[in-house]
């Protein structure tokens, strides 16, 4: 974060590199049944991100060191296929990889009613295929809706968006640049039907006015997202 | 990748089917399934290739980098292919280091396009003995409904094929296209039931015994083969599907100059 | 994909807060998990539906149904989770001296005592019985608490499975494979000259000639194209 060099994130106009004004949500478009093998999948593309998530089970809980003997456990895997951002990413290990995929868990495992399934496991794979920024998001919500997809019985879906902060502008749903050069960030996981949180995280640095606005956006964008979700679960309107 | 169980009852039925000619799915012998095939499909990928057969479907994505020359070859650049399998596109496919499985798959790709000689590793010297560019293909499966080796050689070439060097980025001189002299494919035979079928799905390969790659380059010339799994095979049944193949690898050749020429 | 469109605004999802469940003679009610289904004081949580702080909520992505006052979901997809009673096709796993594990398609392997076997076997020859790999006809007869459970083959038609083939459906379909009394199953027995078992974990043992399980399997496979259709307006 810090430090634009030449890069302008935002004009004088109030508007964004991608042309966006600052309380505005990148394109989001979602489908289910892309991992035909699994049990239930999803596909988002969110702005230029792509990402899929597979959900597989629930079965047997290994190794046994892993079981509840009173819940499921979500296995989650976050993961950047090598060729989703300009450089390539090395497969294998990878401690950013690891914290994603344990926020993440605990996010999902929030909703997901894991009581009805001891000592068993549900395997959610996310897989970032093309990344610009807010993959973590990007990878929550697609993971959403590929268990519902996938008929395991939730209370609701989570919604994970970002907004943050660039030029001391908040702005609603971070793209590459304002991610790179901004000065804060502000992911969280929303509940839509009650405006409940279960996934928060934020760096960088934000006055009392500018947090509470970028949560605000927060809020306002998981609401477009959400409808996103439930037209793809509805099957679409053609 | 875990080992699923095999039913007996499936082996028995397979054979039964291959008795008469039939295949569970109502293909022919040698009938692959439908082939889709997109290029050009990874914004952040120089070049880059979407494959799907059947319900298997991959992706391949070709990335640039630069390395110093190997002191013995100081003219030359290089080519690594990575093929990952990773949890995501099946059950049975499990997280943590390469399966034997993944490096069989990864290694067989790599050799059919490097043996092919279709890249000229001389081509991506930029400075002799400093500087020269390393190739790096990453095979990727989405979803594995068996012969994941057939679509991730068809998505290799095709992602190759349309691969653009980023040199402006690297500040080494223009962007331009990867020189890519040959289209190499690949051909897997399995055998179910007691006889070679062509594009086995996975239903196939859970019911079935060995199986035997061949990738063949432009002139029909054999570039790699590889046998695996258990099982016996005769040179009989070798002449049959690589007879098969050449024509199979001659169809699927156009395709990818098809899919090429719509960019 | 599926129009490059953002965010239909759902008529259905906004007015049940208001209105609560329809009734269901109307176009089915397509849910997704998280929505609102009504007062919980009016209504009673069916399957795939929860009662939170007074309000129905919808668990699971699927059909909405509301009969006799018990608003339900009719889901899209679910998982196999053994009932007792239950009829099912299981794979022999594995075995001891005296016990099976038989894959029916649940979260956990069964257990098959050599009591409840279809025969009995001497010291060491429980795989003459049955072999790892044997496909069986079996009853669940008993789930514990942990989710373990316990399968027959003493009963009318339980047996091991020799011959044909078995194909796999999603459970839920099973009541459009089975019809309406029986229906169709009964008329793909006829046309196809086939027998065919339908086990409740959505795995269907189709035995007969091979022509008839050819011909049993291509209705099955179409009778699947179609629901995923009728439904949904296609899978991708």
């Amino acid at each position: 974060m810090g430090g634009y060099g030449d890069v302008q994130c935002i004009d004088e106009n109030g508007m964004r590199l991608d042309g966006r004004t600052k309380d505005e949500v990148r394109p989001v478009s979602i489908e289910t049944g892309v991992v035909p093998v699994a049990d239930g999948s999803a596909r988002i593309r969110w702005g230029l991100n792509d990402c899929i998530a597979a959900v597989y089970g629930p079965m047997e809980a290994h190794p046994r060191k892993i079981q509840r003997q009173d819940r499921a456990v979500l296995d989650v895997r976050y993961n950047m296929a090598p060729f989703s951002t300009t450089d390539r990413i090395r497969p294998g290990f990878n401690r950013r990889s690891r914290e994603i995929s344990k926020v993440t868990a605990e996010a999902l495992e929030s909703v997901v009613l894991t009581e009805l399934y001891p000592r068993s496991k549900i395997r959610v794979e996310i897989e970032i295929i093309c990344a610009e920024a807010g993959t973590r998001c990007a990878g929550i919500t697609a993971a959403s809706v590929a268990l519902a997809h996938a008929g395991i019985p939730m209370t609701d879906m989570v919604v994970s968006v970002a907004s943050g902060k660039v030029h001391d502008i908040v702005v609603c749903d971070l793209n590459k640049e304002e991610d790179n050069y901004g000065e804060a960030d502000l992911p969280m996981g929303i509940l839509p039907n009650t405006g409940e949180l279960v996934f928060l995280q934020m760096d960088g640095d934000l006055s009392p006015e500018q947090f509470q606005q970028a949560w605000d956006y927060n809020m306002e964008a998981a609401e477009v997202i959400h409808k996103e979700m439930v037209r793809a679960l509805k099957g679409g309107d053609e | 990748m875990s080992i699923p169980l095999v039913p007996n009852l499936l082996r028995a039925h397979l054979a039964e089917l291959a008795a008469e000619d039939k295949r569970h799915d109502d293909r022919g012998q040698f009938q692959g399934r439908d082939v889709e095939l997109e290029v050009n499909c990874l914004p952040r990928a120089e070049g880059s290739a979407r494959v799907r057969m059947g319900d298997t479907i991959v992706l391949a994505g070709v990335k640039f980098q630069i390395m110093t020359p190997y002191p013995d070859r100081p003219n030359e650049g290089g080519l690594m292919c990575s093929a990952e399998v990773r949890p995501v596109a099946g059950r049975n496919w499990e997280a943590g280091p390469p399966s034997a499985e993944s490096i069989e798959l990864g290694r067989v790709v790599d050799r059919g396009i490097r043996e092919s000689g279709c890249i000229n590793t001389e081509d991506l010297c930029i400075i002799p003995g400093e500087k020269a560019w390393q190739v790096i293909l990453d095979v990727f499966a989405v979803s594995d409904d068996g012969n994941l080796f057939d679509a991730f050689g068809l998505a290799a070439i095709a992602a190759l094929r349309n691969a653009t060097v980023p040199a402006e980025r690297f500040e080494v001189g223009e962007d331009m296209p990867l020189d890519v002299s040959k289209t190499p494919i690949m051909c897997s035979y399995h055998k179910v039931g007691g006889r070679f079928v062509y594009d086995a799905d996975k239903r196939e390969e859970l019911g079935g015994d060995e199986r035997i790659h061949i990738t063949l380059g432009d002139d029909d010339h054999v570039h790699s083969l590889q046998k695996g799994l258990k099982g016996i095979f005769t040179a009989a049944e070798f002449a049959e599907i690589n007879e098969q193949a050449r024509s199979r690898c001659a169809e699927l050749r156009d395709m990818v100059n098809n899919a090429l020429e719509g960019e | 994909m599926k129009g490059g469109s953002v965010a239909r605004l759902d008529n259905m999802s906004g007015d049940n807060g208001a209105d609560g469940p329809r009734r269901s003679r109307q176009a089915p009610l397509l849910v997704a998990p998280g929505d609102d289904l009504g007062d919980s004081g009016e209504y009673e949580a069916g399957h795939g539906v929860l009662a939170i702080n007074g309000r129905l909520r919808a668990l699971k992505q699927g059909r909405m149904n509301n009969r006799g006052g018990t608003v339900s979901i009719e889901p899209r997809r679910t998982a196999y989770v053994p009932r007792p009673s239950d009829l099912v096709v299981g794979y022999i796993e594995g075995c001891t001296s005296n016990i099976w594990f038989v894959d029916i398609g649940g979260p956990f392997n069964a257990i098959l005592p050599m009591s409840l076997g279809p025969s009995k076997a001497e010291f060491g020859g429980i795989r003459k019985v049955l072999d790892i790999g044997d496909a069986i006809l079996c009853r669940v007869q008993e789930v514990e608490e942990n989710h373990s459970s316990v399968v027959t083959m003493k009963g009318m038609g339980l047996r091991a499975i020799r011959s044909g083939s078995v194909e796999e459906i999603d459970p839920h379909l099973l009541g459009r494979l089975i019809g309406r009394g029986g229906n169709n199953l009964r008329q793909l027995k006829e046309d196809t000259e086939c027998r065919v078992v339908a086990g409740d974990n959505g795995r269907v043992w189709l035995d007969g000639d091979l022509a008839g399980i050819i011909n049993a399997r291509d209705r099955l496979n179409a009778l699947l194209t179609e629901a995923k259709i009728d439904d949904f307006g296609g899978d991708v």
